[in-house]
């Protein structure tokens, strides 16, 4: 065993434990939010927990290029830990973002949920697909996880043009759903990004941003 | 690109023992070629190929082609009618221990080259003399010492002074053999920005074992593997992106 692997490990659990926490904290959000359950205060800590690992992940890198100055296959690992991080903690920052939905517009079970259930599943989904892509360095799973971000694009677009279309009956209802699929759809970008990476530690490709 | 040397399958011998095999490379002009690879690679003989110190050697052989495009040269260096001692003056040599001549003047370190060459006149020697120490980074230190001995600088003030020494003459490439390995890393820090400056003038060609090294002066560096070139390629590509397998093992220190 390389010393520099010992560092490697270390990141590679530290980030196991983002993917897990910011997994739970988007989808514990999207539910509390349609069951208008109170866990704003949960939530709140995850997404601070995410924040704080992400900085923890940073600094391990950090150090990890000056004491070994890795190359090749390392160095891209380590620069895809850095992003895919970021990835984790914005996870955990767009859940408080829908959770905060709740507290400001109240219950809203009365709205029609359609879009926001299908375009969670969907995301729960790529979350999933993304981490499972990352441990196992899997670029098929990558590979879909890419193809669903584009349906969750559709939901949200076609749910924005439907508003302007369809005069709204509810502002309430309009308002909050459009914000909740408008962070479903940056998680879904983010999750692709994940993906992303993962391509770039086996292959050293890089795809054009969207 | 604009290649100043064009290696084609080039192999060499000690005595029985091939050490080179069918190397080909191009070799970019005005830039840094860094030749990494493990110890017995063949990468110094390589550079002692580009030349034509090798067969100096007794029962040293090569085969193969390296056409040099120079200023006044433009050919095979392995033309039976090219003269090697020709061929030597348009690439200047550092090897990796500093080996000023002790008996000589730091001075005359440099202006040796130039009189041996037929050169007479004092003043365009003087100005060729203090011009290289200058370009070696060498003359703000030693302008007070330039007839004590070479030998009496620092290990690192030592191999500029072979460095002014290596383009005094004016070569088009100079090849360096592990320059730095000898060297503390301020001296070494110093080398490489010179480095990096001369090759507005020179193209370098330097094998190093120091990757970090490579990384950071080259502009292309070659991966030799038991007389083999493996991966010629941009130096960011390589050390971020190697394609070959053996590459990656290497840089990354999965060898072995």
């Amino acid at each position: 065993m390389r010393l520099i692997d010992e560092g490697l490990q270390r990141l590679n659990s530290k980030i196991i434990r983002m993917a897990n926490l910011s997994r739970e904290t988007v989808e514990l959000a999207v539910n509390a939010y349609l069951k208008n359950e109170k866990l704003t205060d949960k939530i709140f800590h995850n997404s601070e927990t995410l924040r704080i690992l992400q900085d923890e992940v940073s600094e391990l890198a950090v150090e990890l290029i000056a004491r070994y100055q890795p190359v090749a296959s390392d160095l891209r690992y380590i620069k895809s830990c850095m992003e895919i991080a970021y990835g984790f903690s914005r996870f955990g920052r767009y859940a408080y973002d829908i959770i905060q939905v709740l507290e400001v517009f109240g219950d809203s079970s009365s709205c029609d949920h359609t879009s926001i259930i299908k375009a969670s599943e969907i995301v729960h989904k790529m979350i999933d697909l993304s981490i499972e892509a990352f441990i196992n360095r899997d670029l098929e799973k990558s590979l879909l996880v890419e193809k669903m971000d584009d349906e969750v694009d559709n939901i949200y677009e076609s749910y924005i043009a439907n508003l302007v279309k369809e005069k709204y009956k509810d502002l309430k209802c309009a308002v909050s759903a459009t914000l909740i699929l408008r962070y479903l759809e940056r998680i879904a970008d983010h999750a692709s990004y994940i993906a992303e990476a993962v391509l770039y530690i086996v292959k050293g490709e890089r795809k054009p941003r969207k | 690109m604009d290649i100043i040397l064009s290696v084609r399958n080039l192999n060499a011998w000690y005595g029985e023992k091939q050490v080179l095999f069918d190397v080909s490379i191009d070799i970019p002009r005005y830039h840094i070629t860094a030749i990494i690879g493990p110890s017995g690679c063949g990468k110094t003989t390589f550079l002692r190929c580009l030349n034509r110190l090798h067969e100096l050697g007794q029962g040293n052989k090569v085969k193969g082609e390296v056409y040099f495009y120079g200023r006044n040269f433009k050919g095979n260096i392995y033309d039976p009618n090219v003269d090697p001692t020709e061929i030597r003056k348009h690439m200047g040599m550092v090897f990796q221990k500093p080996n000023p001549f002790p008996m000589l003047s730091v001075y005359d370190n440099v202006a040796i080259g130039l009189k041996i060459n037929g050169i007479k006149d004092k003043k365009k020697i003087n100005e060729i003399v203090m011009n290289s120490l200058k370009k070696a980074y060498l003359l703000d230190e030693v302008q007070d010492s330039l007839n004590k001995s070479g030998a009496s600088l620092s290990g690192g003030q030592q191999q500029r002074l072979c460095i002014a020494r290596a383009i005094a003459y004016n070569p088009e490439i100079l090849l360096m053999d592990e320059p730095t390995s000898a060297l503390d890393p301020i001296a070494t820090s110093k080398i490489e920005q010179l480095l990096v400056e001369l090759k507005k003038e020179f193209t370098i060609i330097i094998v190093t074992h120091n990757m970090q090294q490579a990384a950071r002066i080259s502009d292309y560096t070659a991966f030799m593997y038991l007389g083999k070139l493996i991966e010629f390629a941009p130096t960011e590509e390589l050390f971020e992106t190697p394609k070959h397998e053996l590459t990656e093992k290497y840089i990354t220190g999965k060898f072995g």
